[in-house]
């Protein structure tokens, strides 16, 4: 048995694998709440994703060179529109940010518009016609502990490290990332400044949103890798909590989502080497230390150093001077 | 003299106009190059408005302002900015969360967008600034971690980061302690010294005297005059400038006379309380108020009264001292021991603290004896109780509205008034804590608060009034009690009320000095 | 909002009629959207529509099953209802109705076949009250006492509620768990006993669930509590404006915490009526796919946040839930319940909006300076 079989390796390599979907969707939503808005949709979006890649991959043919662009192109732009009623509502109209969110993900989520554009489109009875497949990433795939664990991963979780560094580039060391953060610090201020504050909230709630729509393509393009109804279980609200979990930064939440990515496929791994932990605690061990850190977070000293922009959540209106 | 520069900044016969106010009128000032320039006045007296004009929120109704005696037209903040016009808030724009250097980097929307912005090089020009001004400053550290002192720092950092070369500060030491005060002080001067020139708004006279080069007086919106009068006396009498007579003659008929054995309904002894900052808000605060007696707190605000008067309505809690009602210790803290020993408390926020806005009127009107009977019948509310009570109030308070079960919300100013009064009245209160009473009312709803309110003491209620409005706390009040960073300084009897010596008393000044 | 040429006003009057037309419009102009997104996509909205108006209600024992559908949404209905109205986003419910599902079920179990039925079905409200707002006292105490946001601790705990659901008949062999027969192969619950199971009441072409009488009971005794009780009358001020309720005197923590339990035991009794009238075993994976709790916000928003609404509102949504099971199959499309209560929530936001505030046309910035301000 080779070092890379060990358990441990196996474990890393799975975690980044499993890990990959959750890192495009806290990404995203981490720019809507930079932006101050909050978006409970993220799991309707990323089904939404989800059904809109593999109707392209299924549907369209032609190499995977083309389609799979395509497929995650319409991944995105399917998520987005999703997340462009949100914004609508939440910042134009200014209801509760809350309801919308919930009303996103029940529309577009498990029984709503993905399963019903599922069945329009006739998916989920064969796995996808292209999918992203594993690399072997400078022919280093074999390498000891390293191999499995950085180099035989897809395209797509190559893109998300990209990404991660980029957005935590683009939020703490330019201009626009400072005028973002100060419309969610404090949009009057921002807006005193000058700053167009309905326009930051729009352009990176929708935005945010086609990073969950990748991240949805990452479940029916990548991982199952077909349309099955519902497929996200659930991730897109981890997803949330990890934005909490991450400190609202980019790369915490990276770390944050290759644990869940770890403990979701931990006890599969476990079970397949005959090792029988109690799957109950493994599972709800996220949730719980989700609502641990939200509490230490919410703590006002501690807020001031850790945490939450702090008009997450209120609609903005100037006041009349 | 020097005729040959141009003022660094002017307003030529300013006007400017709201709904129902003139805030400024015909002003006309100017502030030299180099110079520290204090505007002085009262509440209402135009300072904010004008600053306001100079920094391009507001364009005049009628006048001009100069800029280096070139004309200038501001369209928005940005061409005040950018014509080196700078203005320090009282309430601070920073953003706890980000650090100095951020903070200063936010300036403008029309620094260029694209790509890095380069934060070292910011922090050096940052330091540089705050070495040739004297204005100690780390740029590294967040603002949550500065004190409120060096917080006021970063903001005239930030101002002279956008190379203005006039700085305008609204009541810079509100929030200063005294030592942090004198430095401010020599930042000022320094800064005029090195060819700025420095506006600075504010209602304490020393310190207007002992700094400022040339003092504009306003008062009700004009400009009374300029002047480079450091003494105080002059100062408060040019701030306050009333007929003493007048005064006297409006409130002769108006106000009983409180009977000399009328029990004291409220003692406050020795109260002290941190504001909201932690700074000191009251120090060491005593006053009385006896049954059937108004008496007024005058003083600008910002001075402790808030703090007064939510400590004595439970809304806060005191560090130290004491409240009787009377003879009765009020409990530190609770809502409702007040409203159970009888203290009733109108604020200045009506339908923020006061009122719940979606309930009715009625409702409203029930709000602090819904336990009881017989609005309640544990535990059930009987709302027959409620809008037949609501009703009669309203008929005996004259308030204007539909019915009684009209929400809230939709009531005018003055109705909201009196639906706060007409509950705070009706239960038999022993004391009554109101602050500004007619803030915001237009002039019949102002005589028929103070009509209630002289009717109410001359009940036997024992009535604190606090208001920023000095003719109406002469009008009303027995005594008048002044207020000033958290003391009172001195209580005097209507007939002996010298208005001048009120003046120097709301700016900080004990004695009468050359 | 001036970019887009008009803005929003707060109304300064509110027209008699616009309460009630705002969530008849909202859901009528759900209807209308989607008919066009079924249209779209080559669907025919009639006879979609009529065919789910005749399972749902005309068709034989067709409203008997939508009452069944509606009894679960009338509870987590209610808890959300209750909640928000104070300001309190309990989103919660579903976990809450899954530990009112445990705890109704354990001791319904516990109680055994020995007990008089009325005594095992009273057992299983209490006790799934009793679950219900254990789990929802969580994210109170927690908002009250530490100001952490309830949404996503009440959140976190529906994913917990349902790992504990599936621990006990999946990963353990635990009380709740058959262990004989088919049981100790393939994991399922015990069935609880015959008279634990609750009744039905049978008027011939309905029939009325227990749970479904029991649910109207309890929202005619909510709204009692809101417009007629001091409780009811504190919630009303706390819930709109938390200063003027501290000035007067109310305590808006204990409040808040005893709302949260109260949000959480309605879901819990849900719980609790689902194992007595229709599964009659704890059912993880059955309760995980019904997603009762956050259907239950729908209605809860389209009834205003008006418990005795709730009940008509939670038949509608029913109806819905209903014909979109009996009708699912290959001629059906799938998904369109929750298209459909998305875009009632979607409407019913919209609606709240246009009750509240008038779209006028934008005027100049200048404008703006018209405010009073002190000088």
């Amino acid at each position: 048995m080779s070092i890379n079989d060990n358990i441990f390796v196996v474990i890393m390599a799975s975690a980044i694998f499993y890990g990959t979907p959750l890192v495009f969707a806290s990404l995203g939503e981490v720019f809507s709440e930079r932006s101050g808005v909050l978006n409970l949709g993220v799991e309707g979006m990323m089904l939404l994703g989800a059904v809109a890649a593999a109707c392209v991959s299924t549907n369209l043919g032609g190499p995977a060179v083309v389609v799979l662009p395509l497929a995650l192109l319409a991944a995105m732009v399917a998520a987005g529109l999703g997340a462009a009623i949100h914004a609508f509502l939440t910042i134009t109209l200014r209801v509760n940010q809350i309801i919308s969110g919930l009303a996103l993900t029940i529309f577009a989520g498990a029984a709503g518009l993905s399963s019903y554009l599922a069945g329009i489109w006739g998916l989920g009875k064969a796995p996808v016609s292209h999918q992203f497949l594993r690399l072997d990433l400078f022919g280093l795939a074999d390498a000891p502990i390293v191999g499995p664990i950085l180099f035989h991963q897809t395209l797509l979780t190559y893109i998300s490290w990209a990404l991660v560094i980029a957005a935590s580039f683009y939020l703490f060391k330019t201009r626009m990332g400072l005028h973002l953060r100060a419309v969610g610090e404090s949009p009057q201020t921002a807006d005193s400044v000058g700053i167009p504050v309905a326009r930051y909230r729009y352009g990176h709630v929708i935005f945010g949103g086609t990073f969950a729509g990748i991240a949805g393509a990452c479940f029916s393009l990548m991982i199952v890798p077909q349309w099955v109804d519902g497929m996200t279980a659930g991730q897109g609200w981890i997803a949330l909590a990890l934005v909490i979990f991450g400190f609202w930064r980019p790369d915490l939440m990276l770390v944050g989502a290759y644990l869940f990515g770890a403990l979701s496929s931990l006890s599969l791994t476990l079970q397949a080497r005959g090792i029988h932990i109690s799957t109950a605690l493994l599972t709800a061990l996220p949730y719980v230390m989700t609502i641990v850190v939200l509490v230490i977070v919410s703590n006002t000293a501690s807020r001031r150093q850790l945490g939450a922009p702090a008009a997450l959540g209120k609609p903005y209106e100037r006041e009349e001077r | 003299m020097e005729a040959a520069i141009a003022p660094a900044v002017a307003a030529f016969h300013v006007t400017k106009k709201f709904p129902g106010v003139i805030a400024n009128e015909d002003v006309t000032f100017d502030v030299r190059v180099g110079e520290v320039h204090a505007l002085l006045g009262e509440n209402g007296a135009g300072k904010t408005t004008l600053s306001n004009i100079l920094t391009g929120l507001y364009r005049p109704d009628s006048g001009w302002i100069e800029v280096s005696g070139e004309k200038a037209d501001f369209q928005s903040p940005r061409d005040a900015i950018a014509a080196g016009i700078g203005m320090v808030h009282q309430h601070f724009r920073l953003i706890p969360t980000f650090s100095v250097a951020e903070n200063i980097a936010l300036g403008s929307a029309h620094d260029p967008i694209g790509g890095r912005f380069n934060l070292s090089e910011i922090e050096e020009r940052i330091l540089a600034l705050s070495e040739s001004f004297d204005l100690a400053v780390d740029p590294r550290a967040k603002v949550w971690q500065l004190s409120v002192g060096e917080q006021q720092r970063v903001e005239i950092i930030k101002v002279l980061y956008r190379d203005a070369r006039v700085l305008i500060m609204d009541e810079p030491t509100a929030v200063l302690t005294p030592v942090e005060s004198e430095v401010l002080a020599s930042t000022l001067q320094a800064m005029a010294r090195s060819g700025r020139s420095v506006v600075f708004i504010s209602h304490k006279l020393g310190e207007v005297a002992s700094i400022a080069d040339r003092v504009t007086v306003l008062r009700d919106g004009r400009a009374v005059d300029t002047v480079t009068e450091n003494s105080v006396t002059a100062l408060a009498s040019l701030m306050v400038g009333r007929d003493v007579e007048t005064v006297k003659r409006s409130t002769e008929a108006t106000t009983h006379r409180v009977a000399p054995d009328a029990p004291r309904v409220l003692e406050i002894d020795n109260l002290n309380a941190l504001g909201d900052r932690g700074l000191t808000a009251l120090d060491g605060v005593s006053l009385s108020v006896r049954a059937g007696e108004i008496v007024g707190v005058a003083g600008v605000a910002g001075n402790g009264q808030r703090e007064l008067v939510e400590i004595l309505a439970g809304l806060r809690r005191s560090s130290s001292g004491t409240v009787l009602v009377d003879g009765e210790s009020l409990e530190n803290g609770s809502t409702r021991h007040p409203i159970r020993l009888g203290v009733s408390y109108v604020p200045q926020d009506r339908m923020g603290t006061g009122l719940a806005p979606d309930l009715t009127i009625a409702e409203n009107m029930a709000l602090k004896k819904y336990r009881r009977p017989p609005v309640s019948r544990p535990p059930f509310i009987r709302q027959t109780v409620i809008d037949a009570e609501g009703r009669e109030l309203m008929e005996k308070f004259d308030v204007r509205a539909p019915s009684e079960t009209t929400p809230t919300r939709r009531l005018s100013g003055g109705n909201v008034q009196k639906v706060l009064l007409s509950r705070e009245m009706s239960g038999d209160p022993k004391a009554l804590v109101i602050a500004s009473p007619t803030q915001g009312l237009d002039v019949g709803a102002v005589a028929t608060v103070h009509q209630l309110l002289l009717d109410a003491s001359a009940s036997g209620v024992g009535i604190l009034l606090v208001s920023e409005d000095l003719d109406e706390v002469l009008a009303l009040s027995h005594r008048i009690a002044v207020i000033y960073e958290g003391r009172i300084l001195d209580v005097i009897d209507r007939d002996d009320a010298d208005v001048h010596r009120i003046g120097l008393l709301m700016g900080g000044e004990m004695e009468e000095s050359a | 909002m001036r970019g887009f040429g008009f803005r929003l006003e707060p109304r300064s009057d509110l027209p008699k009629w616009l309460p009630w037309a705002v969530p008849v419009g909202s859901f009528l102009a759900a209807l209308v959207v989607g008919a066009i997104v079924l249209g779209v996509t080559g669907q025919n909205p009639f006879s979609v529509y009529a065919r789910i108006v005749d399972r749902a209600f005309l068709s034989e024992g067709a409203f008997s099953g939508t009452l069944v559908s509606a009894t679960p949404l009338l509870f987590t209905g209610l808890c959300a209802a209750v909640a928000f109205r104070i300001g309190f986003f309990n989103i919660g419910g579903e976990g809450q109705f899954v530990m009112g599902a445990i705890f109704g079920s354990g001791i319904a179990l516990k109680l055994g076949a020995d007990v008089p039925g009325v005594f095992a079905v009273a057992a299983m409200v209490v006790f799934g009250a009793v679950g219900g707002g254990l789990w929802g006292l969580i994210p109170g105490i927690l908002k009250a006492r530490f100001r952490t946001n309830e949404i996503i601790t009440s959140l976190m705990l529906n994913y917990i509620a349902a790992v504990i659901a599936t621990y006990l008949i999946f990963d353990s062999n635990s009380f709740w768990r058959e262990l004989s027969g088919s049981g100790a192969v393939f994991p399922k619950g015990k069935v609880i006993p015959t008279v634990a199971w609750w009744p039905k009441l049978d008027l011939g072409s309905v029939i009325i669930p227990f749970g479904f009488l029991l649910g109207m009971v309890i929202a005619g005794w909510l709204s009692v509590l809101q417009r007629k009780t001091r409780f009811g009358f504190e919630m009303r001020v706390v819930g709109g404006a938390p200063t003027t309720a501290r000035y007067a005197g109310m305590k808006p923590t204990r409040l808040i915490i005893v709302v949260a339990a109260l949000s959480g035991a309605l879901a819990g009794i849900g719980g609790a009526t689902d194992i007595g009238n229709v599964r009659h075993i704890l059912d993880p994976k059955g309760l995980q796919q019904s997603g009762f709790g956050y259907a239950g916000i729908v209605v809860a928003a389209l009834a205003r946040l008006n418990p005795v609404a709730v009940v008509f509102v939670a038949i509608l949504l029913g109806g819905i839930t209903n014909a979109g099971y009996a009708l699912r199959g290959p001629d059906f499309p799938s998904g369109l319940v929750g298209v459909l209560q998305g875009l009632i929530l979607f409407c019913t936001l919209g609606g709240e909006v246009l009750a509240r505030y008038r779209i006028t046309r934008s005027t100049r910035v200048s404008d703006v300076e018209t405010a009073l301000e002190s000088a």
